[in-house]
């Protein structure tokens, strides 16, 4: 269906807005974004970034206010029951009719999908196959999470959109559904998920875009990422240190009691500083060296504020 | 949106609607015992009577699409949608209208199954057979379409599955009030005529009984059944109509903050 020349997604100029006049708020603004076939994207960003927003649009569950949406060449909402049949996905937070089995609501779901894989293998794929005659009410978070993964994975979908597939799992749950992910990928499948875990992100995505305030604000490899971000040395500040703007920084920041020293040259300069630390004799405490991280790059982003007419609470 | 609805889709989910129905003691109740309950008045009033048989039937059929039909949808809906059961659904291959339809079919398929087994009871009781069954059965499907309707544009305004006992009570009216319109006063009586519970009974009467208006003889003949229908289905109709708008101006799939 999708060359590696066309993305399995294509997102350009995407913009959603919530509520209309003096309440308007405009969640997404101005988001391209292509995801090139048989790989793993993650959008990464802090709650309110515009991940769910953005990510609904593409799922065809939200029209955009402005530009284009393509999910294997097609448009989700034109082109639904042909983009439906091709993928699966996982929302946020779903819910299932709690007096059904396990068994019962893969089959129920498995009336509503053309090629459907059958109950007992979806059951087996997600480790279910013990749980399958207890009713989805007495299911504990991860494994109705499982389940709800079975069902988003049940028409062997060319395209998977998972947002925050492992919140409120436990950490081993959460190397089964990273350990899923990647066999899908193996297998070809196209998969964007969301995530606001550093960690996932960086374990799993071959292309990380990361949102802040309804934009994409950096893409690329975790390695990419990081590369161009400064590395820092931190210490507890000292009343008196006249030769530190002589070290080769970028920025030099005091801040609650540590002096952070922003740096290219991480080892030249920590260098330098431990030289000139030993020769006036002085005890730097709480000393740290840091390379630029993906956590370091994440964060800088982080703090920037937002725009003052944003509300976290507008968003999900 | 424009291919044709999938049926095997809409009867897969609707059989597992279906067995969710019978998984909860309340929903059971309302949604197969009690539609049966009217039929006990088959009982009162002397044996064959037409008028009282005539009420009877007239009850069990307004029961059978103001519970499993209304009221279960309703509830269900709501329920449902606050449970993010419908968001999940829509997610998938599944259209919207399946969707709505597949809820839908399990309470229909009891409302017409009580009116068909009423016929029954009711010849064991004395009553005579349903003078026009065709329209007979014409009538309870599109009494309960609307009730359908009714149920999904109700749902968009009630905030939870408790508020539901509340939201549901104006459609319920409509439906009881038009059951009754020989006791409102005369000046009111051609606008009772125009509700739907009174376009219903004016079908049940005559195309199982042969009754016209509120007489409690037989005057119509087969024929005549056909020609009385006209004015009251166009009732039905023009409620439908104004139902299946307002639902789908108001549809409302997630929860109500």
């Amino acid at each position: 269906m999708s060359t590696h020349e066309t993305p399995a997604i294509g997102v350009s100029g995407l913009r959603r807005s919530y509520g209309t006049g003096a309440h308007a708020f405009e969640a997404v603004r101005g988001v391209d974004l292509d995801v090139p076939a048989g790989t793993i994207t993650a959008l990464l960003g802090t709650n309110g970034a515009g991940k769910t927003s953005t990510l609904e649009v593409i799922e065809g569950l939200a029209t955009a206010s402005a530009g284009t949406v393509r999910v294997l060449g097609l448009d989700p909402v034109a082109d639904r029951d042909e983009v439906r049949r091709h993928t699966g996905v996982l929302l946020q937070r779903s819910g299932f009719s709690g007096d059904l089995t396990v068994h019962e609501t893969l089959r129920m779901w498995r009336a509503t999908v053309t090629s459907p894989r059958s109950a007992d293998e979806s059951l087996a794929m997600l480790r279910l196959t013990d749980r399958a005659d207890v009713p989805v009410r007495a299911l504990s978070g991860g494994e109705q999470r499982r389940l709800d993964l079975a069902c988003t994975l049940m028409g062997h979908p060319d395209v998977v959109l998972l947002d925050e597939p492992t919140t409120g799992l436990d950490p081993e749950s959460r190397r089964d559904v990273w350990r899923l992910v990647r066999g899908l990928r193996d297998e070809g499948t196209t998969v964007l998920l969301t995530t606001h875990y550093l960690d996932e992100a960086e374990a799993l995505a071959d292309r990380l875009e990361i949102m802040h305030a309804g934009r994409i604000v950096r893409s690329g490899t975790p390695a990419e990422i990081a590369a161009g971000h400064p590395s820092t040395i931190s210490f507890a500040t000292l009343p008196e240190l006249p030769w530190l703007p002589h070290l080769d920084a970028r920025r030099v920041v005091e801040e609650r009691g540590v002096t952070t020293i922003e740096t290219d040259d991480l080892q030249g300069v920590l260098t330098d500083l431990l030289i000139r630390a030993a020769r006036h004799g002085v005890r730097l405490e709480g000393l740290e060296a840091r390379t630029a991280s993906l956590e370091s790059v994440f964060l800088a982003i982080a703090d920037q504020p937002q725009s003052r007419h944003e509300t976290e609470g507008a968003l999900r | 949106m424009n291919a044709a609805i999938s049926l095997p889709r809409v009867i897969g989910l609707a059989r597992w609607n279906a067995v969710l129905l019978t998984r909860n003691t309340l929903t059971m109740l309302y949604g197969v015992v009690m539609p049966l309950a009217p039929l006990a008045f088959l009982f009162t009033g002397d044996r064959g009577d037409r008028g009282a048989g005539a009420a009877a039937i007239v009850f069990t059929v307004s029961v059978a699409v103001l519970f499993p039909v209304y009221y279960n949808l309703l509830s269900q809906f709501v329920t449902r949608r606050d449970e993010l059961v419908l968001k999940r659904l829509r997610t998938g291959e599944i259209r919207d209208v399946e969707l709505l339809a597949a809820m839908a079919l399990p309470g229909v398929v009891v409302a017409v199954a009580v009116a068909v087994v009423a016929v029954p009871f009711a010849l064991a009781l004395g009553q005579s057979a349903p003078l026009n069954p065709v329209l007979y059965l014409v009538s309870v499907v599109a009494t309960s379409a609307l009730f359908v309707a009714f149920a999904f544009w109700t749902a968009a305004w009630t905030r939870n599955a408790e508020a539901a006992q509340m939201t549901s009570l104006p459609v319920i009216m409509l439906a009881v009030a038009g059951q009754m319109v020989a006791v409102f006063p005369e000046s009111a009586q051609r606008w009772v005529e125009l509700t739907p519970g009174a376009a219903m009974t004016g079908l049940v009467r005559s195309s199982w009984f042969g009754l016209e208006g509120s007489g409690t003889e037989r005057t119509l003949d087969l024929a005549d059944t056909w020609a009385a229908a006209g004015r009251p289905m166009l009732v039905l109709l023009a409620w439908t109509g104004l139902a299946v708008w307002l639902a789908a101006r108001s549809m409302q799939w997630e929860p109500r903050t």
